[in-house]
């Protein structure tokens, strides 16, 4: 999560209008829920590749790291589908059972690659305007930011009081651990009720009356991006179909 | 004497828990002029800080707005709070966006300002605070001096008369201190009042017009700096460490002016080069030596012993 999030932050496309990114992460997760999976699959995962990695500079171990926990899950439940049981034959390896499982694979994975493209390219300060557009009230972006900002805030608090913990051989052993643990909660929980007062003072310092306005970021739609995100969706719409149809011939 | 922009007029404070943090304070600050409120760690210069800008109100006591009894309704506190900044010590406690740029942005939007004109503010406070860079960052990716100074930049945007600061130069480096005194200094000559809450005597030294020293929720003594900071016995009474260009000062003798910064001391050195200056008054006490020694000197004599006896004459 939090690598994620400093990739969204700091890639070269997090300037770009977010429903052009939208648009793109949409278009090619509707392709590959829809078009035959075997030759989407590859062509997608070559868009998102070329997107994420090329054009946005993530590294590529981010994109894979953000693809694999996912696709393990999806891992798990291969063996179901590659397997029959019947009462006649036992457990079975059946054929048509692997050509499902490839689909659904093919067809997971080109889903979650454009889902990551999004995540990876996209800051959460892009996300309320849209948020907002699409009828989510203010009051509800607005805590889902101060939610954000404040696991942060905890998170480095947890970390620090744990190495601090540490540092006082407060993990050696399963039973001291757990100690340590449970003090540590308790603690992370007062800390964070006093944190919030404090938060509300520093607010109110600046006039805080109820409402977190600030400056959302502009973003411009440019013409010359969306009609390139248009014809790679047809690209990739052409390319598999075509695949596809070679396919079948090839198989018959 | 300038005019007093803000008081506080006799002021109780009490903590839940029975923590008597203020105790009859009383303060003035002057318009233009910069102040230092000085004293040791648990004094009650945070709380004192939360009551002139309104957040605390006094038990007993008054804080004064242009010799006025200031009012706690709504609307007032919204002109109060435009009209005195204070910056917290901590900065995660102020910096609530997810962008930097975002979070400078908030003051000046509940001031009423229109979009251009916040944006026009923001910029300017991050150029005032050399922070251009990272403005489009997330908060939670900027070290410690870094969010200090956004959380600097976020009250600075909102132009106010009277700009408090609690412990400015607490956790940044020499250079952000350097940058950060320039920064106030601008303020200053466009007509800005300021006060830094500090436990740094040489930092109060080299750069207030007034110090207000400090003990156990009162002000010992209010008054202009080098005579203040060179009462020792004030200073003791309120466990403070005096400045050490003023301890080389007095160790030189008897200064008319003692040297104001490092710069002054080293001119000064250079030109009695030629006539060495005699050691008039004895040296202070040496540092203590032994383990027990050091332990009663500073450690014991910290926790109970109540200030300002040495004032009173007690001992
Ligand atoms: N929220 C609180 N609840 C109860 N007591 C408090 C609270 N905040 C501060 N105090 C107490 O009030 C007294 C004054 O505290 P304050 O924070 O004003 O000191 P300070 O001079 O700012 O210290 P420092 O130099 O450490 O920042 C202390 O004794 C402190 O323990
Ligand atoms: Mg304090």
């Amino acid at each position: 999560m939090h690598l994620t999030d400093q990739h969204a932050w700091t890639n070269r496309w997090r300037r770009y209008h977010p429903a052009e990114k939208l648009l793109l992460a949409g278009g090619l997760l509707l392709l590959s829920i829809t078009l035959p999976p075997l030759t989407t699959a590859p062509v997608v995962l070559l868009v998102v590749w070329l997107a994420t990695v090329i054009g946005a500079g993530i590294p590529a171990a981010a994109l894979a790291r953000f693809i694999a926990v996912p696709s393990a899950f999806l891992l798990t439940s291969v063996p179901f589908l590659v397997l029959s049981v019947s009462s006649s034959q036992g457990i079975a390896f059946s054929p048509s059972g692997l050509e499902t499982a490839l689909r659904v694979v093919a067809r997971s994975l080109a889903a979650i690659s454009s889902m990551a493209f999004l995540t990876l390219t996209t800051p959460v300060i892009a996300w309320t305007p849209l948020l907002r557009r699409l009828g989510v009230p203010q009051a509800i972006v607005e805590i889902m930011l101060l939610i954000y900002r404040l696991i942060f805030v905890f998170a480095e608090q947890a970390v620090t009081a744990s190495q601090a913990q540490a540092a006082r051989l407060g993990y050696d052993g399963i039973r001291r651990s757990l100690h340590s643990l449970g003090l540590l909660v308790a603690s992370l929980l007062e800390r964070s009720l006093a944190r919030m007062r404090r938060l509300e003072i520093g607010l109110a310092a600046r006039n805080f009356d109820g409402e977190l306005r600030v400056l959302q970021p502009t973003y411009a739609l440019s013409l010359w991006r969306l009609a390139l995100i248009g014809s790679t969706l047809l690209a990739v719409a052409a390319v598999s179909l075509l695949g596809n149809q070679l396919l079948a011939k090839a198989m018959t | 004497m300038s005019p007093v922009i803000l008081a506080a007029r006799d002021i109780d404070y009490v903590y839940p828990g029975n923590v008597q943090a203020l105790q009859g304070l009383s303060l003035d600050i002057e318009q233009g002029r910069k102040l230092a409120v000085l004293g040791p760690n648990g004094s009650g210069k945070t709380t004192l800080l939360l009551h002139l800008n309104g957040t605390l109100k006094p038990r007993r006591g008054e804080i004064l707005l242009d010799g006025r009894p200031a009012a706690y309704d709504r609307r007032s506190l919204n002109i109060w709070r435009s009209r005195v900044g204070l910056v917290l010590q901590e900065p995660d406690d102020q910096l609530f966006s997810a962008s930097v740029y975002q979070d400078i942005s908030f003051g000046p939007l509940n001031q009423g300002l229109s979009a251009a004109e916040a944006r026009e503010r923001v910029r300017l406070a991050l150029a005032a605070l050399h922070i251009k860079p990272l403005a489009e960052r997330a908060t939670h990716m900027l070290s410690f001096g870094q969010k200090k100074r956004v959380a600097i930049a976020g009250i600075l945007a909102m132009r106010p008369e009277v700009l408090i600061l609690d412990e400015p130069t607490a956790g940044l480096d020499a250079q952000g201190v350097a940058q950060l005194l320039t920064v106030l200094e601008e303020q200053r000559r466009a007509g800005a009042t300021l006060v830094f809450a500090t436990h740094d005597m040489d930092l109060a030294y080299t750069w207030a017009d007034v110090v207000a020293v400090f003990c156990d929720g009162r002000v010992l003594r209010q008054g202009e700096t080098v005579a203040v900071l060179s009462d020792r016995e004030l200073l003791q009474a309120a466990r403070l460490k005096m400045p050490w260009l003023l301890e080389v000062a007095q160790a030189l003798g008897e200064l008319e002016q003692p040297p104001r910064s490092q710069e002054a001391l080293l001119e000064l050195l250079r030109q009695s080069h030629s006539s060495p200056v005699t050691v008039q008054t004895p040296l202070p006490d040496p540092p203590p030596q032994g383990g027990r020694e050091l332990l009663q000197n500073s450690y014991l004599a910290y926790s109970p012993s109540p200030c300002g006896r040495g004032l009173e004459g007690g001992g």
